[in-house]
């Protein structure tokens, strides 16, 4: 300020003294406090400075280590990297109540893109104005959002969202399962590995299956003819690769699309391999024996007369079609005899049987990556006439998916392997429980190969190929009437090559009719299959039958 | 120079350093910003690519998928998988083919 007055006279400054000290000391305090405060401001800049240069960007998005975007689902693929499912982008239909004008009208034309859309419906949706957007329809594909947005409609909008797409249509539907319109798993593998698919697409990779398509299409296609030609109401097979277990091809039929999954009958889109409970009837017949050999309640060179029923607790067990002659445990599986079985079983007594069928892993649900593993009904033989049942395969009812477990014995020397549908590395470790000797399943796999050569399995023969196996026919219980043999199981259980096995096949009809017995109907479908199939797997097929 | 010289002095300085710092604070964070709507802009683009991308790979994967290719072996070569037929020589296969469409001369 300048030493003037307000009337312009000269004020000469005042002189120092000890008094304005005094009055100057808060002033510097305060100019102090200001100083500690901007260097305290400078030091907080600096300090967020470093940790910018340190840190990563806080506002970056989310990414996969890959660089890819992350999805709510990783893809599946099948053993070979073939796209089986993936997440692709769609759009969501909206409206905003309150901008819209003429909700009838609106409806009108949303229904000439699609004429499906419920009109009541919608009118009641777009007029809704206590929300402040509603959904019209979701999954729309980028086409139908073009054709929406070219009818230029106030008030209606889109939302982006993710939608699963199943690429091979109806092919491994039953195994792969589908999800709702949330990516919620509902079944299959879908829901089976939903924690690691889930966490698949957080980390930007695929979830590889042990499947096959070109194999999965096979089986399929000749389960389909096969339940089409023997009339029956429904069908399931799998292939495994039993050294490992890994599951090559599991079908279901009737078949359906997963893209339009809601469209499908329930019927269709039940899972018959791990989901359906059927009497196994004959194909449990090898295990009775091995059961009988391991034990040695029977010897290799027995002879049986099978020529007279086999009475029971005042039950009478007659075979379908007399056996004549002595036999020998070939015999008893080569021509399906009951009394045999019946014989060897209660020799063996219940609760040796009971063990051996929980080693199996008869008595427990399938471990397959699905949705839905059905536990079996074993209920506890109480009476020699439920062993002797339980010998022939009736009063255990299980998944063919479990039958094919079973049957992993005869492609590990007598030891079972789990099946799972994940792809096993080639120097992954599996675990196999023993069951049976070597010397026994080589043994029964001898008696389940004259089953194909000489037996109720001929039509399961494919030259060059070397399949063992035995066939089963289940008559239906109806209620309380009690069995129907009008209605069968029908089914062939095998091994291939039998020199050296490594493959098991189970294909089962449903309610096939009357004479339908699995030698005639599932037999021939399961040869028809790994004609196909052998190629794919490097094995030799003989192009024609060679003269007997 | 005094000491209340030298106290003004290093105001000023502290001053125009303070100046200094907000103006390049707010220059790094417009530059920050607007780096930062690159960014998104760039991941929205690779975003849209990899959606086209994982789309072309499920349209490839259902032309490719059996079914297909059993129809159009059918439609075009008159084979069935799984058939007799299907262990055609490769020059009949080719034979079978339909003839590839002629180029058109350049005009001249």
């Amino acid at each position: 300020m300048r030493p003037f007055n307000v009337t312009g006279a000269f004020q000469p400054q005042r002189a120092y003294s000890p008094a304005t000290a005094g009055e100057a000391a808060p002033a510097r305090n305060r100019v102090r406090l200001l100083a500690i405060g901007v260097f305290l401001v400078l030091l907080l800049l600096a300090g967020r400075a470093v940790q910018l240069a340190f840190s990563g960007d806080p506002l970056a998005e989310p990414r996969a280590p890959n660089g890819a975007s992350v999805l709510p689902r990783g893809d599946i693929v099948d053993r070979n990297g073939v796209l089986l499912a993936t997440t692709v982008r769609a759009y969501a239909l909206t409206a905003t109540p309150a901008r819209v004008w003429d909700a009838p009208a609106i409806a009108d034309q949303l229904r000439r893109v699609f004429p499906d859309l419920d009109r009541a419906a919608t009118i009641r949706r777009l007029g809704d104005t206590s929300r402040r957007l509603v959904y019209l329809r979701r999954g729309l594909t980028p086409e139908q959002r073009t054709r929406v947005h070219e009818l230029g409609l106030a008030g209606i909008g889109f939302e982006t969202e993710h939608h699963r797409d199943y690429p091979q249509g109806t092919l491994a539907a039953h195994a792969l399962g589908f999800t709702d319109v949330d990516q919620n798993a509902l079944s299959g593998v879908e829901r089976g590995l939903d924690a690691d698919i889930r966490a698949a697409g957080a980390e930007g990779r695929a979830v590889r299956l042990s499947i096959d398509v070109r194999m999965q299409y096979a089986l399929e296609e000749e389960l389909s003819a096969a339940a089409r030609a023997a009339g029956a109401t429904g069908g399931a097979a799998i292939l495994l690769d039993g050294r490992t277990g890994e599951t090559l091809a599991l079908a279901s039929w009737p078949a359906f699309n997963p893209n339009e999954a809601g469209a499908a009958p329930s019927n269709a889109r039940r899972d018959r391999v791990a989901g359906d409970l059927h009497e196994l009837g004959s194909t449990i017949k090898p295990f009775t024996v091995a059961m009988a050999l391991q034990e040695q309640v029977t010897r290799s060179g027995e002879l049986f007369d099978l020529t007279t029923p086999y009475v029971i607790d005042n039950s009478t067990i007659i075979d379908h079609e007399r056996v004549e002659g002595m036999s020998t445990l070939g015999d008893i599986l080569a021509h399906s005899s009951n009394v045999g079985a019946a014989r060897l079983a209660v020799r063996l007594g219940g609760a040796r049987q009971r063990s051996y069928l929980d080693r199996l892993g008869l008595t427990a649900p399938a471990s397959l990556e699905l949705g839905r593993n059905q536990a079996p009904l074993a209920p506890q033989a109480r009476t020699r006439r439920d062993v002797a049942g339980l010998g022939f395969g009736y009063g255990l009812a299980a998944t063919p998916a479990a039958l094919a477990g079973a049957y992993t014995v005869f492609t590990n020397s007598g030891a079972r392997v789990t099946p799972t549908l994940r792809a096993a590395g080639p120097d992954a470790a599996v675990e196999r429980a023993s069951v049976f000797s070597p010397e026994v399943t080589r043994q029964v796999l001898l008696y389940m190969r004259q089953v194909v050569t000489d037996g109720t399995g001929r039509a399961a023969d494919v030259p060059g190929l070397l399949v063992a196996g035995k066939t089963g026919t289940a008559e239906k219980l109806d209620g309380a009437a009690g069995y129907d043999d009008s209605r069968n199981f029908s089914s062939f259980a095998g091994v291939f090559p039998a020199n050296d096995p490594r493959y098991v096949i189970v294909l089962a009809l449903d309610d096939t009719g009357e004479g339908a017995a699995g030698g005639a109907v599932a037999a021939p479908a399961v040869a028809r299959t790994l004609r196909r199939i052998a190629p794919m797997l490097g094995l030799r097929v003989e192009a024609r039958s060679p003269a007997r | 120079m005094g000491k209340a010289q030298l106290i003004r002095m290093l105001q000023i300085i502290a001053a125009v350093v303070i100046v200094v710092l907000a103006v390049g604070l707010y220059r790094a964070k417009s530059d920050a910003s607007r780096t930062q709507a690159h960014v998104r802009e760039l991941q929205g683009e690779i975003e849209e690519r990899e959606a086209a991308l994982r789309e072309l790979r499920a349209e490839i994967a259902e032309r490719e998928s059996p079914a297909n290719v059993e129809k159009l072996a059918q439609d075009r070569l008159g084979v069935a998988p799984g058939s007799a037929s299907a262990t055609l020589p490769e020059s009949e296969i080719a034979r079978r083919l339909p003839a590839p469409e002629r180029s058109r001369e350049p005009r001249t």
